[in-house]
């Protein structure tokens, strides 16, 4: 008799506790200034377009390379934040596109836009879908630490490949690229080409946002938090993840040859271990798993270390070195995290079910 | 004759050095799982005290005997404050060694500027055997790293602290209901681990020269190499760093350098895709 009494008294506060949930999201839903992350990405938008007119022209050309990496980052950011592959080799994609551009320009004498940025997302996607269907397919799944070591190494090998091969240029890359064309105007670092790699770089956020946030991105989502899971549910874990990391190769690609044509040289470190290091701390520092945090990293990072380098160029790689261990440490989910709460953080996915909830209760 | 002698020396050096490097980073990925991204900047250490020794006055042996304690005491102190909270997730303690590794270059970086320093080897001149004439600091090295293995293996196989790092490698939780710390042992093992970099550091100076970036173009052949030969055993990653140390030392001789370096890694790499446990799969000595 006591336990029924328990139970309905345990089902009053479960009705209780429904209440308050209920209550509580539906403040959530009317209290519109409660999303942060719209917020920031706003604000992120704003800035970058109001940039080039307050900045000097040597900082618009600074500022071009900032966001382009902030491309590159977003690449890994999908990679690793969202599907769990800790790519440590992702400049691969980003330098061998860049390369590959650097050689249409040099010995086919391509330079228009509207080929040589899907020329080198197409050798971005290639080869991450060779690299990534070699490591992440197959009978037995790869372990974590496989795949992030086979992305290291083969990003390594690529550098030794690149320092060696004369008709790369060895040691020096590929120096004095033509810049890039359109039609028979040529693009050349400025103000143009800033909002050029903005509006690419906007497009592609959307089109990730969209991603990450279908039910492939809640799928990801799930490959992320446990594997072993969602392939119970009967998904194909190695396939999502080989999809991811060929799209993340593409963007990287698309990072790469952009990259190549701003700076207008490559160089051996663009495919190698330092750049994919690079693109690492970028997502740790901002926080991986939003799509915003890779895109901040970035910016902070290298403005803090082009800041820093007139007077301190020595120990600037020591501060950072530590600032990461303390990110790592005591921030795992970065920057991004102190003003972002977790429940936002991850998000809600797929399309928005139609106003039932508050009719329903 | 002579020159496939001189080849085979050659060889027989280099596989040394790898075997050297990779001991320490076979040990600690062995034991805690996790995969040091630091152990190159260890290397950087060890080569690094030799050269202050050296650049001191001191005789370029008391540094070289120096480097694997205070190596390995660095590496304790490491461990206690830092890579134990790693422990639980490999690919964190990747990124953090990775970023402790970072700090530790570019701190070197800076003390010794972009330079590449020289040490003199401490036995120079060269061995004559017959017509043929041999390094004699590097048949030094390649008797000490022998020396090293031997050594390594006695103390996991015949001492009590060998039996408890055993045990602990086996079941941690049933070694620490045995009464083995095992927080200790890792530490330990770490610590172990660091000096044996520390020592290969201060050994491969004279051969390299000191820059650095010297630790860095070891670290990925050296995990490569922990990779081939399996994680789990002493005899593993030995055995891989043998195979990874002579083929990248002898397909040179037979190709180009350049396709030679990279397809010793491609071959790595389809080798373990294809057996994940390594050339010697279980675990013990």
């Amino acid at each position: 008799m006591s336990g029924v009494r328990e139970a309905i008294a345990g089902d009053e506060a479960d009705d209780a506790m429904a209440e308050r949930v209920a209550a509580g999201r539906a403040r959530k839903q009317t209290g519109a200034g409660r999303k942060v992350l719209p917020i920031v990405e706003g604000v992120v938008l704003v800035a970058a377009l109001l940039a080039p007119l307050v900045l000097q022209d040597y900082l618009t050309v600074f500022a071009t390379r900032v966001i382009i990496l902030a491309l590159f980052a977003l690449s890994f950011d999908l990679v690793w934040g969202y599907a769990g592959i800790m790519s440590f080799g992702q400049a691969l994609f980003f330098g061998s596109a860049g390369y590959g551009v650097a050689l249409l320009a040099r010995d086919l004498d391509i330079t228009n836009m509207f080929l040589v940025l899907p020329a080198g997302t197409l050798i971005g996607l290639t080869f991450a879908l060779l690299l990534g269907g070699f490591l992440l397919l197959g009978r037995h799944p790869s372990s974590v630490i496989f795949v992030s070591l086979g992305t290291l190494t083969g990003s390594y090998a690529a550098d030794r490949l690149a320092r060696g091969w004369y008709y790369l240029g060895g040691q020096n890359g590929i120096p004095s690229i033509a810049p890039m064309s359109l039609g028979s105007y040529e693009l050349s670092e400025g103000p143009a080409f800033y909002y050029l790699v903005l509006g690419i770089l906007v497009v592609v956020y959307l089109l990730c946002r969209f991603l990450v946030r279908s039910q492939f991105g809640l799928a990801l989502a799930g490959l992320r938090e446990n594997e072993q899971r969602i392939a119970f549910f009967g998904y194909k874990a190695q396939h999502l993840k080989a999809i991811v990391f060929t799209i993340g190769g593409a963007i990287a690609g698309l990072a790469g040859s952009l990259y190549a044509f701003h700076e207008g040289f490559v160089w051996p470190n663009m495919v190698g271990v330092v750049v994919s290091t690079q693109v690492v701390l970028y997502v740790l520092f901002g926080g991986s798993g939003t799509l915003i945090g890779a895109v901040i990293g970035a910016v902070i990072v290298e403005g803090v270390s082009f800041w820093l380098s007139d007077n301190y160029r020595d120990i600037w790689p020591i501060i950072l070195g530590l600032l990461l261990l303390l990110v790592i440490l005591f921030r795992p989910l970065g920057l991004i995290s102190f003003v972002l709460g977790e429940r936002e953080r991850v998000g809600s996915f797929g399309a928005k079910p139609k106003e039932k909830r508050n009719a329903a209760p | 004759m002579a020159n496939a002698f001189v080849a085979a020396f050659e060889i027989l050096s280099f596989g040394a050095i790898i075997v050297l490097i990779v001991l320490g980073l076979g040990i600690i990925a062995s034991m805690m799982g996790i995969f040091n991204f630091a152990q190159g900047e260890f290397v950087l250490l060890g080569a690094y005290i030799t050269y202050l020794a050296y650049a001191k006055g001191l005789p370029i042996w008391a540094g070289m005997a120096a480097a694997p304690f205070v190596v390995g005491a660095l590496g304790f102190v490491l461990e206690a404050l830092i890579i134990r909270r790693f422990y639980a997730a490999p690919i964190v303690a990747m990124l953090g060694t990775y970023a402790l590794g970072l700090i530790i270059r570019e701190s070197v970086r800076g003390l010794i500027g972009g330079f590449y320093l020289t040490v003199p080897e401490p036995i120079g001149g060269s061995l004559d055997i017959g017509a043929m004439h041999i390094s004699a600091w590097r048949f030094t090295i390649i008797v000490i790293t022998l020396l090293v293995m031997g050594g390594c293996y006695l103390l996991l196989s015949r001492t009590s602290f060998g039996l408890r790092v055993r045990a602990t490698l086996e079941n941690p939780s049933l070694a620490r209901a045995s009464g083995i710390s095992t927080p200790l042992i890792y530490g330990a093992t770490f610590a172990f681990g660091a000096a044996l970099a520390g020592l290969a550091g201060a050994l491969i100076v004279p051969v390299f020269s000191l820059f650095a970036d010297l630790g860095l173009r070891f670290l990925i052949q050296g995990f490569v190499a922990v990779m081939v030969g399996g994680v789990g055993s002493f005899i593993g990653p030995v055995a891989g760093a043998g195979v990874i140390g002579t083929l990248s030392a002898a397909l040179p001789w037979v190709m180009a350098p350049v396709v030679a370096d990279v397809l010793v890694f491609v071959l790595a790499i389809v080798f373990i895709k294809f057996r994940p446990q390594g050339l010697i799969a279980g675990k013990g000595v």
